[in-house]
């Protein structure tokens, strides 16, 4: 079934963040949206989440940082626990042990509250929560920017491991087209709060159309070296 | 954990022998003759010097400050709080006493306070900027304005003078208190309405409850498992700072109402230069004091851990 | 120019720089990169005297470092400026008092790409990489020799950071500064410093030309380092 919200749109402060935007995600589908910082992706992020959940579809965000989503009064056994509750599941080991596996989170003190644990593992915590009962769609909202390069690209790595044969969609909502490049199937561009191009990734890179979509081709890298 | 509790622990010993020692300073002195005070005070008549000295020497006057001072915290260590300079009468009885009238004046406006403030921050927090909020504040922010002294006396004329319903001088009855606990309770009720308030607030604006929400946590559950408990550690903190601000009503409300207790104690014992009275309720109080932080202090690390961390 | 040599820093009991050793001549860059904890900030703040360096020696030609005025760019780009001053009462600071010079400060503005009437806003009212540009700004001001960075880029989006990348650098070439550069991202450190040092726990694992590094770091840590960049799409491979 494609996940599908319309008339997303954003006000702050009197002046329109996000214009009415549609968004359509196929099961499965690697999406990524990118834009300047300001351009209103994390809006639309936040938006598309509200809309789908009071839809009724199963759907997990996670922000950038570990900071928005965990207490640090509360034990990581208890953030569990109250994940599954909000799913209405009952405890399940299994599925427990599963998830950590997948996130290499195995090892965590789950007595211990968040600042017991590294920065890397409170954020795969995070993801690991986030696929409790395997969601329709995953938002992952700058899921890098918080952690170090290694811990970063780990993290993603493992990710896309665990997705790879499900019918999760992932959104990956980034300021770096880099970044994005090599992970999603379709890439949408985001300008002064509005979704301005959206193609398949080959052929936005190979041929972007809008002024947005060329800065962030021809600034993607850092280096392109030779084979 | 022993190690922290015995940290603190030392801690309030070291504050309670920096008081000893800093009110017999105080009291040594202090202008006037002690002995002369002593000595006026027990024959109610102008004395001649002879008299005078003997008072001197039996007090351990006439020795030096810390001559004076060792003779008098000895026996305190022991248990023996020795007697009045003046009457020659045992201290402690008259302290029980004393602290018998005081503790439960002071829990009947901590729990009046308590009983007003939680529900109307609550309710005050329910829809904050509504008239009910607004409402809230206003009479928070009265109530901390209104010194004890004048409360005290509104309520002596409302309910003493004019209505004729309750009692307004002395302790004989338990409705004897109920006009004191009230000048006290309105007072704390005041301020810790506005520090629940704030903190509820506060506790509601954390980063990391939108993503709970996005995860599907309903709001009773964010508001008992994250908010409340956020919420409490200021609370408690002020809480704490009442004490305070109790002790300093008390000796204004036992004056306005004649009631015998710590406070008029305490008074009396410095009119009469009374040492080893004025030291003795220095002393309670001091402990009082720390062994209410103490409890605080263990209370902060029991509600956030990370509190304390890097301590010992 | 700039000589640490054998530097440790220790914190109550925890040793955070280890017999730490660079040089750094005029007009040069060297980047330092690192995972969080490794160590970067405590090298900045060693080289500033900041934190008292019990063992080693930094020097600017054989004199002590503070002696040339060494200026720093913050990694947060609006906390890094007073937000009750204008940025231009706050560009003037590291002059101390002594005349402004207009030529320059136009000329510096027109490299870095700040619109003149910018300076008169205050650091909430600009944005965040317009931000980043008036902090180099006012690190440049007083034309120092050398010039730290820390984490410069971190605070802007991916664009922003290419586009302030190359003005550092242009404004590099014009004013002949050395620049120490502080910095977890490999791409920018590859892309514009000779030479990078990979700092471990307090220790310099390596020390390796730039280009080098990126086809083959010496070690295994800089490897590890190498490959999270390539993952994390810092470099491309093109035919």
């Amino acid at each position: 079934m494609t996940i599908a919200a319309t008339g997303l749109s954003a006000m702050r402060a009197g002046r329109t963040i996000l214009y009415p935007t549609d968004v359509e995600i196929r099961p499965g589908e690697r999406v990524g949206l990118v834009g300047a910082s300001g351009s209103g992706k994390s809006t639309l992020g936040h938006a598309l989440v509200d809309k789908l959940r009071a839809q009724g579809a199963h759907v997990a965000h996670v922000p950038q940082s570990p900071d928005e989503a965990l207490d640090p009064l509360r034990s990581m056994a208890f953030h569990w626990r109250e994940a599954e509750r909000a799913r209405t599941l009952a405890p399940d080991p299994a599925r427990q042990q599963t998830l950590f596996n997948a996130l290499h989170i195995e090892d965590g003190d789950l007595r211990k509250r968040p600042w017991g644990w590294s920065r890397g593992m409170q954020q795969r915590f995070v993801i690991a929560m986030a696929l409790i009962g395997t969601p329709d769609l995953l938002v992952m909202d700058e899921p890098t920017s918080a952690l170090d390069p290694v811990v970063a690209a780990g993290t993603i790595d493992l990710l896309d491991a665990h997705l790879a044969d499900r019918d999760t969609a992932l959104l990956l909502i980034t300021h770096d087209l880099g970044l994005a490049a090599r992970r999603v199937h379709r890439l949408m561009v985001m300008d002064d709060g509005k979704i301005v191009e959206d193609s398949p990734i080959k052929r936005l890179l190979m041929a972007p159309m809008t002024p947005a979509a060329k800065a962030l081709c021809a600034h993607r890298n850092w280096l392109e070296l030779p084979c | 954990m022993i190690q922290i509790f015995v940290s603190l622990v030392l801690r309030a010993v070291v504050v309670l022998t920096g008081t000893a020692l800093a009110t017999f300073a105080l009291l040594w002195h202090a202008p006037g003759d002690p002995a002369l005070a002593i000595a006026m005070a027990r024959h109610n008549a102008i004395v001649p010097t002879e008299v005078i000295d003997l008072v001197r020497a039996e007090a351990g006057l006439d020795a030096g400050f810390f001559v004076a001072f060792q003779a008098w915290i000895a026996p305190l260590l022991m248990g023996d709080f020795g007697q009045s300079s003046v009457t020659g009468r045992d201290v402690w009885p008259e302290m029980v006493t004393a602290i018998s009238y005081t503790v439960p004046l002071a829990l009947a406006a901590l729990f009046i306070g308590l009983a007003i403030s939680v529900p109307l921050a609550l309710l005050a927090t329910r829809s904050p900027g509504s008239w009910v909020d607004r409402g809230a504040v206003a009479l928070a922010s009265i109530g901390v304005a209104i010194p004890a002294f004048w409360l005290g006396l509104l309520l002596i004329l409302l309910f003493a003078v004019q209505l004729d319903w309750l009692p307004a001088m002395g302790a004989r009855t338990s409705a004897h208190m109920i006009l004191p606990a009230l000048t006290l309770g309105l007072g704390v009720a005041a301020s810790l309405t506005r520090i629940l308030r704030s903190s509820i607030l506060e506790a509601r604006d954390q980063a990391f409850l939108p993503a709970l929400r996005r995860r599907g946590v309903i709001h009773r559950d964010i508001e008992r498992d994250h908010v409340a408990p956020h919420a409490a550690i200021p609370f408690v903190t002020v809480l704490g700072l009442e004490l305070a601000f109790l002790l300093e009503g008390l000796v204004v409300v036992e004056v306005i109402f004649a009631r015998p207790g710590l406070a008029s104690f305490l008074v009396s014992a410095i009119e009469a230069r009374d040492f080893p009275k004025v030291q003795v309720a220095v002393l309670v109080t001091a402990v009082v004091f720390v062994v209410v932080n103490l409890l605080i202090d263990l209370a902060f690390r029991t509600l956030d851990p990370r509190i304390g961390e890097h301590d010992a | 120019m700039l000589d640490v040599d054998q530097v440790s820093v220790r914190y109550s009991s925890t040793v955070t720089l280890r017999d730490v050793s660079l040089s750094l001549a005029p007009s040069r860059t060297l980047a330092v990169v690192g995972e969080s904890g490794a160590g970067k900030s405590t090298l900045i703040n060693a080289i500033l005297g900041l934190v008292p360096c019990p063992t080693g020696h930094v020097t600017w030609d054989a004199k002590p470092v503070r002696k040339c005025r060494p200026a720093l760019v913050m990694q947060e780009p609006r906390s890094a400026f007073n937000p009750r001053m204008s940025l231009r009462r706050s560009v003037k600071e590291p002059l101390r008092g002594r005349q402004l010079d207009e030529d320059r400060l136009a000329r510096l503005c027109s490299g870095l790409e700040i619109a003149p009437d910018l300076l008169d806003r205050r650091p909430a009212e600009v944005s965040i990489g317009q931000a980043q540009r008036v902090g180099i700004l006012r690190a440049l001001i007083a034309a120092p020799p050398l010039v730290l960075f820390d984490e410069p880029l971190s605070a802007l989006d991916a664009v922003t950071q290419k586009h302030t990348a190359r003005l550092i650098a242009q404004m590099q070439r014009e004013e002949g500064f050395a620049a120490l550069i502080v910095t977890h991202d490999l791409g920018y450190a590859a892309a514009f410093a000779e030479e990078i040092a990979v700092l471990r726990a307090g220790r310099i694992e390596e020390l390796t030309p730039a280009r080098a590094f990126v086809d083959a770091p010496q070690t295994a840590y800089g490897r590890t380092l190498r490959d999270a960049a390539f993952a994390l799409g810092a470099f491309e491979r093109v035919a």
